[in-house]
């Protein structure tokens, strides 16, 4: 069953599917927040939270809300949808499930610029993530121009700059004193302690200045999925395509990482976990970028939820998103459709 | 497209060129492991080299040094690098999928997780024994993704999934344990820094029966991944079993980056990398993808290892990041010369 809605200048189509999947997940996206909201080292009761959301409350309260679950809450959604986005794209356009921007180097870049960041400066880790990401995105597309952009040697110079670039944060790490590595090895795993509204700024206002691009894209995207001559012969052209999408997905994934930290296996997962939810053989940004933001989100308030030691967020990216994704898989598998 | 290419007059001129290749990359291996002996924190001059395997002298520092050091840490790297990039090859060609690794069956997930749990639970700190709780978990982690992956009836997709998400779970679980207890990170950190440090001959010598069956397991599914190639339908049609085909290039990764991990840790870059090298000299026939693997990934760990014990990095760089620093260049100059070698 679908419904379709059609405009002068638009005409779209929602599955019955899509729309309960989505509903689902938007509140479970809200839930979540709230929950995430609430519970931590001081804990609100059901309707504190509101009020003090509103205004009353003590000072103390409104600083720990506003001043620090708030924040954090925000700039978890809006790096998970970052990282979600950014990876269920580059996996639609390279064909390839492996090709998430953590693998193919656009994560290692940005670790690494944070980490010359804090040897040079001591500080500035944002911008130095920003920068260190954007270069290496430069290199590797530059690299690997040839006619065109070939998927395939996107992704292998990618591969080859990615790990060369991890290689030297490791040299980094290990030629630095003790304390400095603390601070950096948390750029090396991705955490979102005391995060603050201007990481919340940053990584919403590039998501809405993306979203038009992202929306239009979406379209040629999907047809991304055939092969070349097909989709050049439905007369989309390939090259300029390309160098879009990855201009794109390496500005989203330079956001997440400036903001959370390299966080593991988030891109990887998100796009194959909505699609699973989602079957229609469209690559399901949207979806993609709920799951994301609901991945990170459950991993923060899980690392916040541990007593007594900081575990960053990056540890449970994986442990959360690890037996969903195998859960989804077997659910699949049982039906014949892998 | 794969019959066309080996008629092509460029793939006959490759096949003539290719034993040339294979005999170059050859000798500079060997000259790459005497550099391997003769350098370190304390040079040792050729005649010593040469005395210490003719007249061993177990009172003389520099036989000591090359006999219990450099000698097993050159053959580790030898074994260490030539398993890992082969089997980099073959989950390469099994899964179809360029950017598949070894560690994609969850053979370093498993391993990992075993030390860490082995630490954790039974309080085990000696290294020696964490080479055989390391196979366990890296074969255990296997067979689950194995089964998990269709048991060599589903897609490529479907095992790549599987093995990635365990392989992350595993990973995941194996880092939270080591955040949770100060005492098994001090233990797990020598252990998964430790690359080719301290590998003694006995270890050596229990692992090779491994390096062997894996060799031998590798070296009959390079010709099953050869009829593979043509596609799965023509495959079977050849009289090819395609379930058992796939299982037995599984059981020669697990044994030889079974052996590999229980020996050096778990190695990220070489088996990801190494087979697109090799592919530049071998084209897409597996066999020689096979061997040029082995070769390259040998050189590039002892070539690592040299480098790594320089005094530059504190005489003491790990073999595996070197390796990545080294390669990465290597690879993008390759592909911006040679073009990429589809699989």
């Amino acid at each position: 069953m679908s419904w379709s809605l059609r405009l002068p200048f638009l005409s779209l189509s929602f599955s019955a599917r899509a729309v309960a999947v989505g509903s689902c997940l938007l509140l479970l996206v809200t839930v979540g927040s709230v929950l995430a909201l609430r519970l931590g080292s001081y804990p609100f009761t059901e309707t504190s939270w509101l009020s003090v959301l509103l205004g009353a409350g003590s000072e103390i309260e409104r600083m720990i809300l506003m001043d620090h679950r708030l924040p954090r809450i925000l700039t978890a959604l809006g790096a998970g949808a970052c990282f979600g986005l950014s990876g269920a794209m580059f996996q639609t356009m390279m064909r390839n499930p492996l090709a998430s921007p953590d693998v193919i180097g656009f994560n290692a870049g940005a670790s690494c610029g944070a980490l010359i960041a804090i040897i040079l400066t001591g500080g500035n880790v944002l911008l130095g993530a920003l920068i260190g990401a954007l270069l290496t995105a430069i290199l590797v597309v530059s690299l690997a121009w040839k006619e065109g952009l070939p998927p395939q040697r996107l992704v292998l110079i990618g591969l080859g700059i990615g790990f060369a670039l991890a290689a030297l944060s490791d040299l980094l790490l290990s030629r630095t004193d003790a304390r400095t590595a603390a601070d950096m090895a948390e750029w090396l795993i991705g955490t979102l302690n005391a995060r603050d509204w201007q990481d919340v700024w940053l990584v919403w206002s590039g998501l809405l200045l993306l979203a038009p691009a992202l929306f239009w894209i979406h379209f040629p995207l999907a047809r991304l999925g055939l092969s070349d001559d097909l989709t050049s012969s439905l007369g989309l052209r390939l090259s300029p395509l390309r160098l879009g999408l990855t201009g794109l997905g390496i500005l989203l994934a330079a956001l997440a990482v400036c903001t959370a930290g390299p966080l593991p296996f988030v891109a990887f997962a998100a796009g194959p976990i909505a699609r699973a939810l989602v079957p229609n053989g469209k690559p399901a940004l949207l979806g993609a970028a709920v799951i994301g933001a609901l991945l990170v989100l459950a991993a923060d308030t899980a690392s916040r939820m541990v007593p007594s030691i900081q575990l960053p967020a990056g540890v449970f990216t994986a442990l959360i998103g690890g037996p969903v994704m195998i859960w989804l898989l077997m659910v699949q598998f049982r039906k014949g459709k892998l | 497209m794969t019959i066309l290419e080996t008629t092509s007059p460029r793939s006959e001129r490759r096949a003539s060129t290719r034993q040339i290749w294979l005999l170059t990359v050859l000798l500079s291996l060997l000259l790459l492991s005497a550099l391997s002996l003769r350098f370190g924190l304390r040079p040792i001059s050729w005649d010593n080299i040469w005395e210490s395997f003719v007249a061993y002298d177990a009172t003389r520092a520099d036989h000591l040094v090359i006999q219990g050091m450099r000698l097993p840490r050159l053959l580790a790297a030898w074994l260490a690098g030539a398993a890992l990039a082969a089997s980099g090859a073959l989950i390469q060609s099994l899964t179809r999928n360029p950017l598949a690794d070894p560690g994609l069956l969850g053979i370093n997930g498993g391993a990992s997780l075993g030390v860490i749990l082995c630490i954790f639970l039974l309080g085990i700190s000696d290294p020696a024994s964490f080479v055989w709780v390391a196979m366990g978990g890296g074969l255990a982690s296997t067979v689950l993704v194995f089964f998990l992956g269709g048991a060599g009836r589903g897609t490529p997709l479907r095992l790549i999934l599987a093995g990635a998400a365990l392989s992350a779970l595993f990973l995941a679980l194996g880092r939270s344990l080591l955040l949770i207890s100060q005492r098994s990170l001090d233990v797990y950190r020598f252990w998964v820094l430790g690359g080719l440090d301290g590998i003694e001959m006995p270890t050596l010598a229990a692992l090779l029966p491994f390096f062997a069956l894996g060799a031998a397991f590798a070296a009959v599914s390079s010709f099953n991944l050869n009829a593979m190639m043509l596609g799965e339908d023509t495959a079977r049609s050849l009289g090819l079993r395609v379930g058992l085909a796939r299982g037995l290039a599984v059981c020669a990764i697990v044994c030889l980056c079974g052996a590999t991990v229980s020996m050096a840790g778990p190695i990220a870059f070489v088996g990801l990398i190494v087979p697109h090298m090799a592919r530049h000299f071998s084209g897409a026939d597996m066999r020689w993808c096979l061997l040029f693997s082995a070769f390259l990934g040998a050189g590039l760990m002892i070539l690592a290892d040299l480098i790594g014990r320089l005094p530059v990095f504190g005489g003491n760089m790990q073999a595996g990041v070197m390796a990545a620093l080294l390669g990465g260049p290597a690879l993008v100059w390759l592909i911006r010369r040679n073009g990429s070698t589809a699989l």
